[in-house]
């Protein structure tokens, strides 16, 4: 009877959990979506996984590489995951922008859409890698602070 | 014997229970995060810069007295508002990542320069001074600039900047102290320069 006790006790605290999370408040303002897209691997080999990013449109944000030393560049840091090795993200290359308010100044930008390259290596089973993209994005004539966005890599070994 | 029975399904049924609001809880999480970055606030791709109705916030200070402050420049010197009195003054905010920002600075100087006999001045005040006096400096030297660049603080920033996170921002303020016109993003340098030739010629000392 205890036993059965205990695990309604821990039922009715994982479903309070559940609501309380979705109750968070909500994210900052983001101006690169991500959205999770399971992909598959093979195990023990080394594979490349594609994270792809959509900036929001009108604005673009540095690339890894900007012209400047002094622009915030854009960076994807891994957290450590089991079963795991991750290599260096690979950039895709930028695209040339201008402000029209001085056409000769340009900057190395994303735009639209881009895909890092990750290559891993990885036992077979399910996976999963937290990791942050660090960016700072302007629109056609402004600019806004630099955010992150929280990213999780979902993919399976086989 | 039925008793011990039903204590195992209900134990069973429990655990059925636990491990699915578990699983529920997973899949909420991964769902949250997809709807979350999903949420983004659009602002609208116009041409060159934006005027003060285009962000909102900004605008509340046309027509007023600009916000009084006393700011450290790089060099640690407080400099106050009221030591340009009766100055046209530009007050432009300013960030080390701002690419358009660096742009326009030089016409700043420039026109801090050009219009000095005038009495023009210009203030630049570094939004993200947490980034150190030291990468500041560097920046503004290397823009040419000479003229004062102040560290903001979260006073001087509710004042002139309210809940906004554009950057350039520009505060054309006349002799009398008045804002006369508030720019969000940069804009062309002929646009610029004919701001700074409408506020120093409006107002009186």
């Amino acid at each position: 009877m205890l036993a059965a006790v205990i695990y309604i006790a821990g039922a009715i605290a994982l479903h309070c959990c559940a609501q309380l999370n979705m109750s968070a408040p909500a994210a900052p303002k983001s101006y690169v979506l991500y959205a999770a897209e399971p992909q598959a691997v093979a195990a023990n080999k080394q594979s490349d996984l594609e994270v792809r990013f959509q900036v929001v449109q009108g604005f673009h944000i540095n690339s890894h590489t900007p012209r400047s030393k002094f622009l915030i560049p854009t960076m994807l840091t891994l957290q450590t995951a089991t079963g795991v090795k991750p290599g260096t993200p690979e950039f895709p290359a930028g695209q040339l922008y201008s402000f029209a308010f001085d056409p000769s100044e340009k900057v190395d930008v994303y735009a639209g859409s881009f895909t890092v390259k990750l290559p891993v290596v990885a036992a077979a089973g399910e996976h999963s890698i937290d990791a942050t993209l660090k960016y700072q994005a302007c629109d056609n004539a402004s600019c806004y602070p630099p955010k992150t966005l929280a990213v999780k890599i979902l993919f399976t070994a086989r | 014997m039925r008793r011990t029975l039903l204590l195992l399904i209900m134990i069973a049924g429990i655990a059925l229970i636990a491990w699915s609001g578990w699983q529920n809880l997973r899949q909420r999480r991964d769902l949250l995060q997809v709807q979350q970055d999903r949420r983004v606030d659009l602002i609208p791709d116009t041409q060159g810069a934006a005027t003060d109705d285009s962000t909102g916030g900004e605008s509340q200070l046309k027509g007023k007295l600009a916000p009084a402050f006393t700011l450290a420049d790089i060099d640690g010197k407080k400099v106050s508002l009221s030591d340009f009195k009766g100055h046209p003054l530009l007050i432009n905010y300013w960030g080390t990542y701002c690419a358009p920002c660096k742009i326009e600075m030089p016409w700043l100087q420039e026109f801090s320069k050009k219009y000095a006999a005038d009495g023009f001045r210009v203030i630049g005040i570094t939004y993200d001074s947490e980034v150190g006096r030291d990468t500041i400096a560097r920046d503004s030297k290397q823009l040419g600039v000479t003229y004062p660049i102040l560290l903001s603080d979260p006073k001087a920033e509710k004042d002139y900047l309210s809940n906004t996170e554009v950057l350039p921002m520009s505060f054309y303020v006349d002799k009398a102290g008045k804002v006369i016109e508030v720019t969000a993003g940069a804009g062309s340098k002929d646009q610029l320069e004919s701001m700074v030739k409408e506020i120093i010629a409006t107002g009186v000392k």
